[in-house]
């Protein structure tokens, strides 16, 4: 599903960002990816969803070389990877109902369909009562799930986060987890950088480690 | 399903007008008043060419006869001219009228031709175009007289129509020049005006591309919206051109003395249409150039 050859990422005369980096990831993983601040992590999930080139090496998603991708085909791409930020990045003039559908308006769905699958996803995210409701309003618990129902909207094949916990109560970490987990129930590849010890102990699994752009450890 | 996305798409961007007064208003006020600027002066420009074609159009030419030619070939001229040339009228001047005329046009110093001989007065024919003519018939015409028999000398006020007609040329120069260069800063003032716009919105712009949508598509509203803008900008226009046309100007002109000859084109239906298609179109240039720069940094 996700595969990385020989990555290698700098910014000019920079320290390599990621160095010499080779992954695979399997149809349906679900994949950690941790390691201190500065690692590569953010880097190595924008490279997926083609915010960011590598400087050398090949990254292949669901079967196409992301490296090799025209500009024409990134919005393609993206129509089969979910996203979910840190902070959100939700659209603060819309309502929880827009904000999921936003990710079907630009595939072209009519507004019954549009509001069916959104409330579908908001159902099962727990926030069907808040539809209408703008994001400020919201918990930052809440909004993080708002943004996880819009990454899911579409169904993709691959789910990608970026500390998604990171700026939320440690309450609510395991609730946003867990709907990354159903994802993953579902068939979605799933691969959420963390640098939380204690998330990565609560739920084991596979547990890629990077330190200074290269892979420390796979497990 | 292109029919939604266009409605969509149309909706969304008279919403973002509407989330976004402030913006919206300075884009539309900037469009208004340089298209304002732009069609009063071209309005102003028409006016002064049809002012200066119809003084060229009063275009009277005499024609000179030998000192030798005797009356009854004075007259055999004239008739044969008005037979030639029924865009004329013809009229004769003969020696004694011209001697009257002369009189009457020297008023307390008349007495000073008292030793005149009527025969040093040459016989002179005096033609009038019965429509208008453009300088080059006029030019055309007096070449064409000025090889008829008898005539020394055809005068039809070369020097000042030359000077009306480098005028002309002067006018229509300065026109096509303050034309672009009024477009050229209108086009630049909304793009810079949109792309304050697009910079407010980038955030939304940033989640679109991330949910997988095309250029075109991100595109869409903001060109949508300058469209908009542009259509109201020149609705503003209109308007301020309709009152300077209806009030502003025959108030000016019963006023002030100098500006009785001042005039403007008119307005028809076909200057509404094409000032709502360029306001339309400068909204829409503006905001691609806007768009455009955005996508690609």
């Amino acid at each position: 599903m996700i595969e990385l050859r020989n990555v290698h990422k700098a910014y000019g005369d920079e320290p390599a960002t990621l160095d010499d980096l080779s992954l695979q990831i399997d149809k349906g993983e679900f994949v950690w990816l941790t390691g201190p601040s500065g690692a590569g992590k953010t880097t190595l999930l924008k490279m997926l969803f083609c915010a960011e080139q590598p400087t050398r090496g090949e990254i292949h998603v669901g079967g196409h070389n992301v490296t090799r991708l025209a500009p024409s085909g990134v919005p393609l791409l993206r129509r089969s990877i979910g996203v979910v930020f840190q902070d959100f990045k939700l659209l603060p003039h819309r309502t929880v109902l827009e904000n999921v559908g936003f990710a079907l308006e630009v595939l072209g769905a009519s507004d019954r369909e549009i509001e069916e699958r959104a409330m579908r996803r908001l159902d099962q995210v727990g926030l069907r009562a808040k539809a209408l409701a703008l994001p400020r309003t919201l918990s930052g618990g809440e909004q993080q799930r708002v943004a996880i129902a819009r990454a899911l909207v579409n169904d993709p094949a691959v789910l990608l986060a970026d500390e998604p916990t990171g700026n939320l109560d440690p309450s609510l970490t395991d609730s946003i987890i867990e709907l990354l987990f159903d994802a993953n129930a579902r068939g979605t590849t799933v691969v959420v950088a963390t640098h939380d010890h204690a998330l990565l102990q609560r739920h084991a699994r596979r547990t890629v480690t990077l330190a200074a752009g290269k892979l420390v450890s796979d497990v | 399903m292109i029919f939604h996305v266009a409605w969509r798409l149309l909706r969304r961007a008279v919403m973002n007008l509407w989330r976004t007064p402030l913006p919206s208003l300075v884009a539309v006020l900037t469009m208004a008043l340089a298209l304002f600027l732009g069609a009063g002066f071209l309005s102003a420009l028409s006016g002064a060419r049809a002012l200066l074609r119809a003084w060229g159009a009063e275009a009277n030419l005499t024609l000179y006869l030998a000192q030798s030619a005797t009356e009854a070939q004075g007259a055999a001229l004239a008739e044969r001219v008005r037979l030639e040339h029924a865009e004329l009228t013809v009229a004769l001047v003969g020696r004694e009228e011209a001697l009257t005329r002369l009189r009457t046009d020297m008023r307390d110093l008349a007495s000073a031709l008292d030793g005149i001989s009527v025969s040093a007065l040459p016989l002179t024919v005096e033609l009038s175009p019965r429509g208008q003519l453009t300088s080059a018939d006029v030019r055309k015409l007096a070449a064409q007289l000025a090889r008829m028999p008898d005539v020394v000398d055809v005068e039809y006020g070369r020097e000042w129509r030359d000077k009306l007609e480098e005028l002309g040329r002067g006018l229509r120069t300065a026109g096509s020049a303050a034309t672009a260069l009024i477009l050229g800063a209108a086009i630049l003032v909304v793009a810079n005006t949109i792309r304050l716009a697009v910079y407010a919105r980038r955030d939304e712009i940033e989640i679109m591309k991330l949910v997988g949508a095309t250029d075109s598509y991100v595109r869409m509203p903001f060109l949508l919206e300058g469209i908009l803008q542009g259509l109201a900008g020149a609705l503003i226009a209109l308007c301020g051109l309709v009152a300077v046309h209806r009030v502003l100007l025959p108030r000016a002109q019963a006023a002030f003395a100098f500006t009785s000859g001042a005039t403007l084109g008119p307005i028809v239906p076909a200057h509404l249409v094409a000032l709502l298609a360029f306001g339309g179109a400068v909204g829409l240039l503006g905001s691609w150039l806007a768009v455009a720069r955005f996508l690609r940094t």
